[in-house]
């Protein structure tokens, strides 16, 4: 046995043993710096998993599951508007509309988007701001009624790559009257405003939401409006559809009835094109309206819609205020239209009769003061009915003097003058009927003489809108039965309760006598009688300030022009008022009523030759026998 | 017999062989011939076996030679087949660069021509998506080629840019299912919107199914999408026939025709009138014509009744009767609301032919005066 002397190895291999040795040293270091790196990663996907698994769950769960599920609303049409006749006056139509997805909407694409689709684009902000309290998942649709150049730009860049926050629906469009016609009646919808959400009547309603604004689309919203449907669609990574997952059809709104008659709205626009005011035609016994016209009117189809472009803007600061429905709001003052009221005031308090005589010599003083009357050389000895007849104001004068205003303000209460008719339209105005109770609560003056006598040829304090004189002279001409004007023809649903009053009917007669001799004697009215048809009626020619104030400002202002009718005579079936603004005299009005009075007789003789030939009452004219027009 | 001869058989051999010589040397004095017999028996017993053996030997041989040949005609069957496979590999290289040569002269003629700035491109790859219609060309921003612009050859459009890297650009081809542009038709100017399909036809939508499109009529773009300039040709039609909503058009793309290898991208278009029907006979879209489908029922013209596709022109009852009252105005020559003479509304009205067409609703009662004489006016 032999034993090799201890050397270290150290001292054999000193500069491999160096070698060794840094060699273990690097790759120590080497698997520590990955096990650190290992870990940080880990770290990281750990605390990736906490932020997806566990703090936002709900939210990337959320996220993914939208990413995969498309949601598009399917607009509900609204419920179409027909005339008595089931004719129709608002119509839809298809159409196509395009919706911004909001959830994966990119700012930079807004400025593109609005000008291929030709919107404004600070509009289109607005918009976008309005829609901010919805939740993002609901598209807005940025216009409607797509034209085929629209519809080829949406198209072509709703592409995953260029603009997928664009997408097309189909929806139904209001299709409305051309021209304005009945424009104030009908209405028009837009989008819901701040305002309106702060209603009750709109409490349902969310940003975005298409609600009537005026007229019958306001009034009936809740019926015409349908419930909207959704379809809900599988979508792959890049957005495009792969299926339907499901699909809840809309439910349309309802249709509804008016109690409009075409045939006397159509002749009561043409009868009304032209001129400023407001015309309103009703069934005395029942206060069905047959048709109201306001003039300026506008385009509905132009105001009908989310996009608020010029011509929107054009309407509602138009000057000529084409958006106020004369009919129902025009607050203006009477003139002659008011005196069968204070002939009937007159003489249900006895202060009057038919033998009353005054003396009119062109004017007469009151209190100081010369009023005139409208025929500078006087009518002469006047009684009720020829006051009536020819509108002389000095026998008014004289009656107004001597019953005073609260007399006339209480007949015309009654008559429904100074309140809302109650029609079904917003935004009926009330008018205003003075009284001396009413100057002191609102002027905080006492009332005078002189008031009276303005008051009693229906000018001074006194106001009233076309709807309220047609009311007023309907109810008065059937008796003193005033039934609340409506438009929506509800079948056999119970109406609202007439307000009656006992009223003497033999002075009610004298009343209408005197109108009768308005139009078919020789009264202010003789060129809008009808062969055939008994109408009576009364002119009115009011001014729209005082001569006082027309002298200070150097100002010639015309006159308004009034007309209000019944027909026949007996059993009046239809009662009309007409405002024609600037027409400087009533009887400029009355051809206006006449035509439309006129329309609707012959339109009753059609229908009544039309039910004894065929005995259906709905039967077409186009095979009826020929009727004799009543002229 | 047989035991003697059996007995004495060499004896008896002996004979016979004596006999047969004298036998066979009488023959041949009788016969009188120079050739001896024993010649004679041994040719005639050679001959057949030199025969075989001389007919093995040449077949041998023989075989031999034509395998050499064999082979030799194989190597030079090989070397002909390889010079006729470069041959082709030319020829065909020749007829592409022929037919390159001549689509880039195509190209450039359009290009002279067109009042489209454009830049060419090449087509480098396609997209690996199942249903895209993609390619890649080989100009990117570096060279002006921006997301969003349109890429055409002079046959017709290819598509658009949908994504541009610096040195190459992502195109969606026209047949790719998310692909639409607005088009325009040559003969009756209908307006619809092109829709890929994801294969060779391009649906034509959103045209009413009143309106007439034939089989054959060329779609140009109508520039409405604001990416193709106006006037550059889509396809012919194929089939048209009546659809549910609308009327189904599919269109073969023109640009696909000669297939896809240049391309133009439209760095700014320019809108073109659509060619009209004269110039177009002796196009090159009306040449490429494909026969219509067969037994397509749509060949036939539709009904053309035409139909607003906006809301403007669509009334209602009350503007049909407005109308009328209108004309009944007229022809008696009243003027409503202003006096005079009465109107009479039961006098017969004539239809106006501009009168606004009404909507889709049931006709109803009490919409047209009777057909009655005039009753007299005061």
């Amino acid at each position: 046995m032999f034993h090799l002397p201890r050397r270290s190895m150290r001292e054999d291999f000193p500069d491999r043993l160096r070698f060794l040795r840094d060699e273990s040293k690097f790759a120590q270091g080497k698997i520590a710096f990955l096990q650190y790196l290992s870990f940080a990663v880990l770290i990281f996907l750990a605390g990736g998993y906490w932020n997806l698994q566990i703090r936002n769950e709900e939210l990337y769960s959320l996220k993914a599951e939208r990413n995969r599920i498309k949601s598009l609303p399917i607009p509900a049409p609204r419920g179409k508007i027909l005339d008595r006749d089931k004719r129709v006056i608002v119509d839809n139509h298809s159409s196509f509309s395009v919706l911004l997805s909001r959830e994966s909407l990119k700012e930079e694409h807004l400025k593109p988007i609005a000008d291929g689709l030709g919107l404004d684009y600070d509009e289109l902000l607005a918009q976008l701001k309005r829609h901010r309290s919805r939740p993002k998942y609901q598209a807005m649709i940025i216009k409607e009624e797509l034209t085929p150049a629209e519809i080829a730009f949406v198209e072509s860049h709703r592409d995953p790559d260029t603009y997928p926050e664009l997408e097309l629906i189909h929806t139904e469009r209001r299709v409305y009257p051309q021209n304005g016609f009945g424009a104030h009646l009908i209405g028009y919808v837009g989008e819901v405003s701040d305002s309106e959400l702060n209603l009750a009547d709109f409490a349902k309603y969310e940003q975005g939401d298409l609600v009537g604004k005026t007229g019958i689309e306001r009034q009936y919203n809740d019926i015409l409006t349908g419930i909207d449907g959704q379809r809900q669609v599988l979508v792959d990574n890049k957005g495009n559809e792969r299926r339907i997952l499901g699909l809840k059809p809309a439910v349309p709104g309802q249709s509804i009835e008016l109690t409009i008659d075409l045939d006397i709205q159509a002749v009561m626009e043409l009868a009304m094109d032209g001129r400023r005011g407001g015309a309103v035609a009703l069934d005395p016994r029942n206060g069905e309206v047959l048709a109201m016209v306001s003039r300026p009117a506008f385009d509905l189809a132009r105001l009908s819609s989310r996009d608020r472009n010029r011509q929107w803007r054009d309407i509602f600061t138009n000057p000529d205020k084409p958006l106020l429905n004369r009919a129902i709001q025009a607050q203006l003052a009477p003139g002659s239209t008011f005196k069968p009221i204070v002939a009937l005031a007159a003489l249900e308090g006895g202060e009057v009769t038919n033998d009353t005589n005054f003396n009119c010599g062109g004017g007469l003083n009151f209190f100081g003061r010369y009023f005139h009357c409208h025929n500078k050389r006087g009518h002469g000895a006047t009684t009720l009915k020829k006051a009536l007849a020819q509108s002389c104001d000095v026998y008014f004068y004289n009656v107004g003097n001597r019953i005073g205003i609260d007399q006339i303000a209480r007949y015309a209460e009654v008559s429904g003058f100074g309140s809302r008719t109650g029609i079904d339209l917003p935004a009926e105005a009330e008018g205003t009927l003075p009284s001396s109770k009413w100057k002191v609560r609102t002027l905080r003056e006492k009332w005078y003489g002189g008031d009276t006598v303005s008051v009693a040829i229906g000018q001074g304090y006194l106001t009233a809108t076309p709807i309220q004189l047609a009311h007023a002279i309907g109810g008065l001409s059937i008796g003193g039965i005033w039934h609340t004007p409506h438009l929506l023809r509800n079948g056999n649903a119970p109406l609202k309760p007439a307000r009656k009053t006992d009223l003497n009917l033999e002075n009610v007669r004298l009343v209408i006598d005197g109108m009768c001799e308005v139009v078919n004697g020789w009264g202010t009215a003789a060129n809008s009688r009808i062969p055939g048809v008994e109408m009576c009626g009364k002119t009115g020619t009011a001014q729209t300030a005082s001569n006082e104030y027309q002298k200070a400002r150097n100002l010639r202002l015309k006159d308004n022009a009034w007309f209000v009718a019944f027909a026949p005579r007996i059993n009046p079936e239809i009662a009309v008022a007409v405002l024609f603004e600037e027409g400087e005299h009533g009887n400029l009005a009355g051809t206006i009523a006449r035509d439309v009075v006129k329309a609707f007789f012959d339109k009753k003789s059609r229908r009544e030759l039309s039910q004894s030939k065929s005995g259906d009452l709905t039967a077409s004219l186009d095979s009826a026998p020929s009727p004799r027009s009543l002229n | 017999m047989d035991g003697l001869l059996g007995r004495y058989r060499n004896l008896s051999v002996l004979v016979i062989v004596i006999m047969a010589q004298l036998v066979l040397l009488a023959v041949q004095v009788k016969n009188n011939q120079d050739v001896r017999l024993i010649r004679v028996w041994a040719v005639t017993a050679i001959t057949p076996l030199a025969r075989v053996l001389e007919g093995i030997r040449a077949n041998t041989f023989g075989l031999a030679g034509e395998y050499w040949d064999l082979l030799e005609v194989r190597s030079r069957n090989q070397s002909m087949k390889s010079d006729l496979d470069r041959l082709k590999l030319e020829n065909q290289y020749l007829k592409a660069e022929l037919a390159t040569a001549k689509r880039i002269e195509a190209m450039a003629g359009f290009v002279q021509r067109s009042p489209n700035k454009t830049i060419g491109a090449r087509i480098i790859g396609t997209g690996a998506g199942m249903n895209s219609k993609v390619v890649f060309i080989d100009r990117g921003s570096t060279a002006g080629v921006l997301k969003g612009m349109a890429v055409i050859t002079p046959d017709g459009i290819v598509g658009k840019v949908t994504a541009s890297y610096p040195t190459g650009s992502q195109v969606m081809l026209i047949t790719d299912p998310t692909f639409a542009c607005g088009v325009l038709s040559d003969k009756s100017r209908i307006h619809g919107t092109a829709r890929g399909q994801g294969n060779n036809q391009i649906l034509i939508d959103y045209i009413q199914n009143e309106q007439t499109v034939l089989v054959g009529e060329i779609f140009y773009t109508s520039g409405d999408d604001r990416i193709f300039p106006k006037g550059l040709p889509v396809g012919p039609v194929r089939v048209a026939r009546q659809g549910k909503l609308f009327k189904e058009i599919y269109v073969s793309p023109a640009a696909f025709d000669r297939g896809l290898e240049e391309v133009l991208v439209v760095l700014e278009g320019v809108h073109l009138p659509i060619p009209d029907l004269a110039s177009q006979s002796s196009s090159s879209a009306e040449a490429k014509l494909m026969p219509p489908p067969e037994a397509d029922a749509a060949a036939a013209p539709v009904d053309a009744s035409p139909r607003p596709a906006s809301g403007q022109g669509f009334a209602t009852d009350a503007d049909r009767l407005l109308q009328r009252y209108r004309s009944l105005g007229e022809q008696q020559g009243v003027s409503y609301g202003n006096g005079g003479r009465l109107p009479n509304f039961n006098a017969p009205a004539v239809p106006r032919t501009s009168a606004p067409k009404a909507s889709a609703v049931a006709p109803s009662p009490n919409i047209t005066p009777p057909s009655t004489p005039r009753a007299p006016n005061p």
